[in-house]
C-alpha cells in the first residue's frame, strides 16, 4: 500500500535529515516508529506529506503504486494520505466544522463525487464527534484555536475519521492526552482502521501500543531505520532505551 | 481665516509635512480655487489640506441632527466632487451611519465630516463599498466626543485609485471611547493612506486603532497614527495595531505610530506586524486536501474577518462581515 524506498531529504541549509528510509506498509497493518528525539521521525511524515521546508534528495514514496512525491500536497491527501503532525497548527478565523466540510468536499471533488449534502454531513460529523466523545465547543471555534494539546490531538483524529484515509501517519498523537483521552482517541483510531487501511504511529510510549497493537515496530535513528521487529520490540525499547541497538 | 486663505498659507502637501509622510503628494493636482469662500468660519487652526479642500471649494453643507435618545440609521452620500457633512448626535442617541461613495466625482473627490457626539451616545460610522474609480479621494473626519460616548469607525477599502482617510478625534468627555477598524484589500496600483490623530482630553478615555492590510500587486498602504494624551488625563487606554499580509513581492506598507503622552497613569500600546500568509497554516489546510488557491482564500478571509469580530452586534458589523465574506 505505502512503499517508501531509500528516501533521503534535507532542510534548507543542506543538512540531510532523512538518510535513506525504507518501509513497506501493507493494507491492514499497524506500524509503530520509535526512536530518540531528533532522529527524523517528524521529518519523515512531513516529507511524505510534501511540507515545503524539506527537499527530497532521492528515493520514492508510492501509495497504491502512485508516486506521492510528484503530487501537490492536496493531491496526496485526496489520494488517501493523512498525516497528523506533532504540533497541529492553529488557524484562528477558520471555523473547524466549515474546514472539515471543505476538506471532505475537496476529496469528493477529486474523486469525481458531488458535494456532500447538508444532512448527510451533519450526520457524519455528529457520529464521529460522538465516537471521539468531543463536546460541542469544537464546532464553533477556529481550527485548533486555543485548544489544549490534548484537544488538538483529538481534533486530528476527528479529521481522520471524516476523511477516511487509506494510510495515516500519526506523529505523537498520544502526547498531551490524559488516560481517559488516550483510551478514547485510541478507540477512535481502531474504529477507523480496517483491513483495507494502514496506520503508522510515531510514539515514545508503550501505553499507546497497549491500545493499538502494532504488527511491526521500527527504530529510527540518525535518519535511518536501524532495527525492525514485532510488537515485543517496543517493550524491549521501553525497558532498555535505544543505546544498546547501535552497540549490536 | 477662511479655508482658501489657510490653504495658501500652509501650502500644498509635501512629504516633509508629518501629516503627509507616506502620501504620493505629486499626484495632487494644483487646485484652482473659486473667487470667494462662502464658509466664513475661521480655519486658522486646521493643519490638514484635505480637511480644508471641500470648504475651499464651497462644498454644499449637509446638516443632520439626531435628537437626544433617538435611534437612527442613515446613509450619507455626497453628490458632487466636494462634500461637507455636519452631524450633531444628541445625548444617549444611537446612530448607524453608512457613507456611500460619490458616483459622480471626476479627477478628485474630497469630503469632510464634522461629527459631534453627545454624552453617552453610541455611533457607528462605516463604509464598505468599493470606491468608484475616482483617481484621488480624500475623506476627512473631525469627531468630537462627549463623556461616555462610544464611536465605532469602521471601513473596508477596496478599488482603484489613491485614497486618503484623515481623522482628528477629540475625546473630550470622561470615559469617551473610539474604536477604529480599517481593512484595506488592495491590488494593482491601489494606494490607501490613513492619517489618524486621537486626542485624549479627559480621564478614562479609550481609543483602539486596528488596521489590517491585504496587499497584492503593486499596491501600497500607509498608516500614520498619533495618539496624544493630555496632562490631566489619568487612566487613559489606547492601542494601535497594524497587521499586514503582503500577497505579492511588489506590494508595500508603511506604518508610523506617534505617541505624545503627558501623563503617567496611562496604558498605551502599539504594534505592527508584516508578513506573508502563514506557511504552516497553508500546509495544514492543503495537507487536508484543500487546493492551495482555496486555502489562500480561506486564510485571507479569516485574517479580514478577525478584524471586525470584536465589534458589538450592529447593522454596521453585519454589513462589514457581509462584505468580508465576499472578498
Ligand atoms: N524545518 C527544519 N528546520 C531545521 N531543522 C530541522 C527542521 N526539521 C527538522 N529539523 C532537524 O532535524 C532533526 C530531526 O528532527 P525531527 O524529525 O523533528 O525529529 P524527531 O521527530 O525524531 O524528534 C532535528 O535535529 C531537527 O532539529
Ligand atoms: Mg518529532
Amino acid at each position: 500500500m505505502l512503499s517508501i524506498k531509500d528516501l533521503k531529504a534535507s532542510i534548507e541549509d543542506g543538512t540531510q535529515i532523512l538518510k535513506g528510509i525504507n518501509l513497506e506498509v501493507k493494507a491492514g497493518e499497524v506500524h509503530a516508529i520509535m526512536g530518540p528525539n531528533g532522529s527524523g521521525k517528524s521529518t519523515l511524515s512531513k516529507v511524505i506529506a510534501g511540507h515545503p521546508a524539506y527537499h527530497v534528495d532521492g528515493g520514492s514514496v508510492t501509495l497504491d503504486g502512485k508516486d506521492l512525491l510528484q503530487m501537490e500536497i492536496n493531491e496526496r491527501a485526496n489520494s488517501g494520505l493523512f498525516i497528523s503532525t506533532q504540533y497541529p497548527t492553529e488557524i484562528p478565523g477558520v471555523n473547524n466544522v466549515e474546514f472539515l466540510k471543505m476538506a471532505l468536499n475537496s476529496k469528493r471533488a477529486f474523486l469525481g463525487l458531488p458535494e456532500i449534502g447538508e444532512a448527510e454531513f451533519k450526520k457524519l460529523i455528529d457520529e464521529k464527534m460522538e465516537l471521539l466523545e468531543m463536546d460541542e465547543r469544537y464546532r464553533d471555534r477556529g481550527v485548533n484555536e486555543g485548544y489544549s494539546g490534548g484537544e488538538k490531538k483529538r481534533n486530528e483524529i476527528l479529521q481522520m475519521a471524516i476523511l477516511d484515509p487509506k494510510v495515516s501517519l500519526l506523529d505523537e498523537t498520544d502526547s498531551g492526552l490524559d488516560i481517559d483521552a488516550l483510551r478514547i482517541v485510541a478507540g477512535g483510531i481502531n474504529h477507523i482502521m480496517g483491513p483495507d487501511k494502514a496506520v503508522i504511529l510515531v510514539t515514545h510510549y508503550q501505553r499507546l501500543l497497549d491500545y493499538i497493537k502494532p504488527d511491526f515496530v521500527h527504530v529510527l535513528r540518525h535518519g535511518k531505520i536501524i532495527l525492525s521487529g514485532g510488537p515485543e520490540l517496543a517493550l524491549e525499547l521501553e525497558e532498555k532505551g535505544y543505546d544498546w541497538i547501535e552497540e549490536k | 481665516m477662511d479655508a482658501i486663505s489657510r490653504i495658501k498659507q500652509i501650502g500644498m502637501p509635501r512629504r516633509n509635512n508629518e501629516l503627509w509622510t507616506f502620501f504620493p503628494v505629486a499626484k495632487i493636482p494644483m487646485p484652482e480655487f473659486p473667487e470667494t469662500c462662502n464658509d466664513t468660519a475661521d480655519y486658522s487652526d486646521e493643519e490638514d489640506f484635505a480637511a480644508l479642500l471641500p470648504i475651499a471649494f464651497n462644498a454644499r453643507t449637509m446638516r443632520q441632527d439626531i435628537a437626544d435618545g433617538a435611534n437612527e440609521m442613515a446613509m450619507l452620500k455626497c453628490n458632487n466632487d466636494f462634500g461637507h457633512t455636519v452631524l450633531d448626535i444628541g445625548k444617549n442617541a444611537t446612530a448607524s451611519l453608512e457613507i456611500l461613495d460619490n458616483k459622480v466625482a471626476h479627477k478628485i473627490c474630497a469630503e469632510r465630516f464634522d461629527i459631534h457626539v453627545g454624552e453617552n451616545a453610541t455611533v457607528h460610522i462605516f463604509f464598505a463599498n468599493p470606491a468608484d474609480g475616482v483617481p484621488l479621494r480624500f475623506r476627512h473626519f473631525r469627531i468630537v466626543q462627549e463623556a461616555g460616548s462610544k464611536v465605532y469607525f469602521s471601513e473596508i477599502e477596496r478599488g482603484s485609485g489613491i485614497k486618503r482617510t484623515s481623522l482628528d478625534a477629540f475625546l473630550k468627555g470622561n470615559g469617551a471611547r473610539l474604536e477604529i477598524r480599517s481593512l484595506n484589500v488592495l491590488q494593482d496600483s491601489d494606494s490607501v493612506h490613513h492619517r489618524i490623530t486621537i486626542r485624549h482630553e479627559a480621564p478614562e478615555t479609550e481609543s483602539v486603532q486596528f488596521a489590517r492590510n491585504l496587499l497584492n500587486g503593486k499596491s501600497n498602504a500607509s498608516y500614520n497614527g498619533s495618539v496624544v494624551v493630555g496632562a490631566n488625563c489619568s487612566k487613559v487606554f489606547s492601542s494601535q495595531l497594524v497587521n499586514t499580509i503582503l500577497l505579492s513581492e511588489d506590494s508595500s506598507v508603511s506604518v508610523k505610530p506617534v505617541l505624545k503622552i503627558y501623563h503617567d497613569d496611562v496604558e498605551c500600546t502599539h504594534g505592527n506586524t508584516c508578513g506573508e500568509l502563514d506557511a504552516e497554516q497553508l500546509f495544514y489546510l492543503t495537507s487536508r486536501g484543500i487546493p492551495v488557491e482555496k486555502a489562500r482564500e480561506l486564510l485571507t478571509q479569516a485574517f479580514a474577518k478577525e478584524l471586525f469580530m470584536p465589534m458589538p452586534d450592529s447593522p454596521a458589523k453585519e454589513r462589514l462581515e457581509q462584505v468580508v465574506s465576499k472578498l
